[in-house]
């Protein structure tokens, strides 16, 4: 067991080196942090609204520069190491193929978390600058003073944080996942960022299929029931506006879709182990 | 492993996990849709047909809060324009796509109500007057709509019922429907201090002295004897002495 864990760790230490070693993510996070930063020039707005706006778009920076990341960097996890031949030196060590797999997801999702913290402390930044300049101005009296600095520093921030940062790794898994069964790059891309999209929608599916009884012929019943049965439900990740919104949302709520999400990577990593054991290298 | 069994142990290992989950999606989409909407919120498909293809897409794909954000910008760049139309088009599009956003319909019911309203009845160019009145009364009307829904879509914050009373109030002169609004906010637990006197404010502009005295005296006994200085309740004690007054007064100006 310490064996298993020691390889799985090596892996990931590796894949997490790798990761930082590519230009293209510090050019990313760079960019996610400019737009973060860009964000505090919405000033014709109540300060409700400019709050709202910058963590709107802060998570949204986060969402986007992770959800490249994942998929450049899980979309070369496997295919690149079959073109470079280097994972025929990996793997004619002691290493089980499944420990490969889940050792490179681990790595790849270390690298993503330590960005969605390295972003989200610069969204908090952000806010506690907007802070600042709103408590600085004239005439404020102190409930105003109260909101705002209820607005800037929110502790269910971090309630939206951790969701962003599941559903990347959700991602994550459906890239590690494809990239077990393709041969390119590109096909990895495409088929998680298909994934991810339809994911949005896969509650309507679920809805069409099971609910509302309109659909009743077969063929796009079976469509649907493969696209309820087989995609994420990425909708149940919008908690987060509502934590934006500065509305309630009970960590007993937060704690499911976690729940969901790690349960959900467990299956799609032990489907890429599967698949991966019966590729032919 | 064959790669045939590889393939045929995943998708095995897929759909059973498919046939388990989607129990749990169904329960967790209907307790964060109830949270959320109340128990009708807008469907994605709502959603595409209203909104452009752009905004469908960001908003579908996860970035709600930004494509609302883009049609609150879009308003405020038509607002500038006084393009009311499309004020009330993008304000509405907002409003669907981030319903528990409490401060859109805020903005959004100003924009209305207010902005639209006054420059209907005052810089329209239309030459007769009732036909500006009208207009005008169309875009109040409007922005009671917004906040009317607004209530229902975030009921747990004072803030939309206060608007709603301010509007009944400032845009529309109907003092009690102001006062039903304030007391519906104060019930919410997070109105400001001062809103509770509004009340007593709003049943004497209807026109209700006895009840505004009433109202004022049951506020002052229920602050206690040692009452907070934010809730001011000398100006309480100002206004139960006034009312005290101008009621006896009229009492008298009757037996005359």
């Amino acid at each position: 067991m310490i064996g298993c864990l020691r390889r799985i760790s090596a892996v990931a230490g590796n894949t997490f080196l790798e990761a930082v070693r590519q230009k293209v993510f510090a050019v990313l996070l760079v960019f996610a942090l400019v737009l973060i930063g860009g964000a505090n020039y919405f000033t014709e707005f109540s300060f409700q609204e400019q709050f709202k706006f910058l963590k709107d778009l802060g998570y949204a920076a986060i969402s986007l520069t992770g959800l490249l990341v994942g998929l450049l960097g899980a979309a070369q996890l496997i295919p690149g190491e079959i073109e470079r031949r280097t994972i025929l030196t990996a793997l004619c060590r002691p290493l089980r193929r499944w420990e490969f797999v889940v050792g490179k997801y681990f790595g790849l999702t270390t690298y993503l978390a330590l960005m969605v913290v390295i972003m989200a402390l610069a969204v908090w930044g952000v806010l506690g600058w907007k802070e600042g300049q709103f408590l600085r101005a004239e005439g404020l009296d102190s409930e105003t003073a109260a909101t705002i600095r209820a607005e800037a520093m929110d502790p269910r921030l971090l309630q939206a944080v951790l969701l962003v940062g599941a559903k990347l790794a959700v991602v994550a898994a459906l890239a590690v996942f494809f990239s077990t069964i393709a041969t390119s790059t590109t096909f990895v891309m495409a088929m998680t960022l298909l994934v991810y999209l339809i994911g949005h929608l896969q509650s309507v599916a679920r809805e069409q299929w099971l609910e509302t009884g309109e659909v009743t012929r077969w063929t796009v019943r079976i469509f649907l029931a493969g696209v309820a049965l087989l995609v994420p439900d990425f909708n149940l990740y919008n908690l987060i506006d509502e934590i934006v919104a500065g509305n309630v949302v009970v960590w007993r709520t937060t704690l499911e879709v976690l729940g969901y999400s790690g349960v959900y990577i467990g299956v799609l990593l032990a489907a890429a182990a599967c698949m991966f054991e019966g590729r032919d290298i | 492993m064959k790669p045939i069994a590889a393939v045929a142990g995943a998708l095995v290992l897929l759909l059973a996990w498919g046939g388990a989950k989607i129990p749990w999606e169904k329960a967790m989409a209907r307790d964060q849709r109830k949270a959320t909407y109340g128990f009708s919120g807008p469907t994605t498909v709502a959603i595409r047909e209203k909104v452009g293809q752009g905004l469908a897409l960001a908003a579908l794909g996860g970035f709600r809060g930004l494509a609302a954000n883009a049609l609150m910008l879009q308003a405020h760049g038509a607002w500038e324009e006084q393009q009311w139309v499309r004020v009330r088009s993008a304000l509405e599009l907002a409003t669907m796509l981030q319903p528990r956003v409490a401060v859109f319909w805020d903005t959004a019911s100003w924009h209305l109500a207010w902005n639209a309203a006054v420059a209907a009845e005052k810089y329209s160019g239309e030459s007769s007057e009732t036909k500006r009145k009208i207009e005008a009364r169309r875009w109040v009307e409007a922005g009671r709509d917004l906040l009317e829904r607004g209530t229902k879509a975030v009921p747990e914050k004072a803030l939309l019922f206060q608007r709603l009373g301010d509007l009944y109030w400032q845009r529309l002169g109907d003092y009690q429907e102001a006062a039903r609004c304030y007391r519906e906010a104060l019930s919410k637990g997070d109105a400001p201090p001062y809103l509770e006197r509004f009340v007593g404010y709003a049943l004497e502009k209807a026109g209700d002295k006895q009840g505004a005295l009433e109202y004022f005296k049951d506020l002052r006994r229920e602050m206690g004897d040692a009452p907070s200085q934010v809730r001011r309740p000398e100006v309480v004690e100002r206004e139960i002495t006034r009312l005290e007054k101008e009621t006896a007064e009229k009492r008298v100006r009757k037996i005359k």
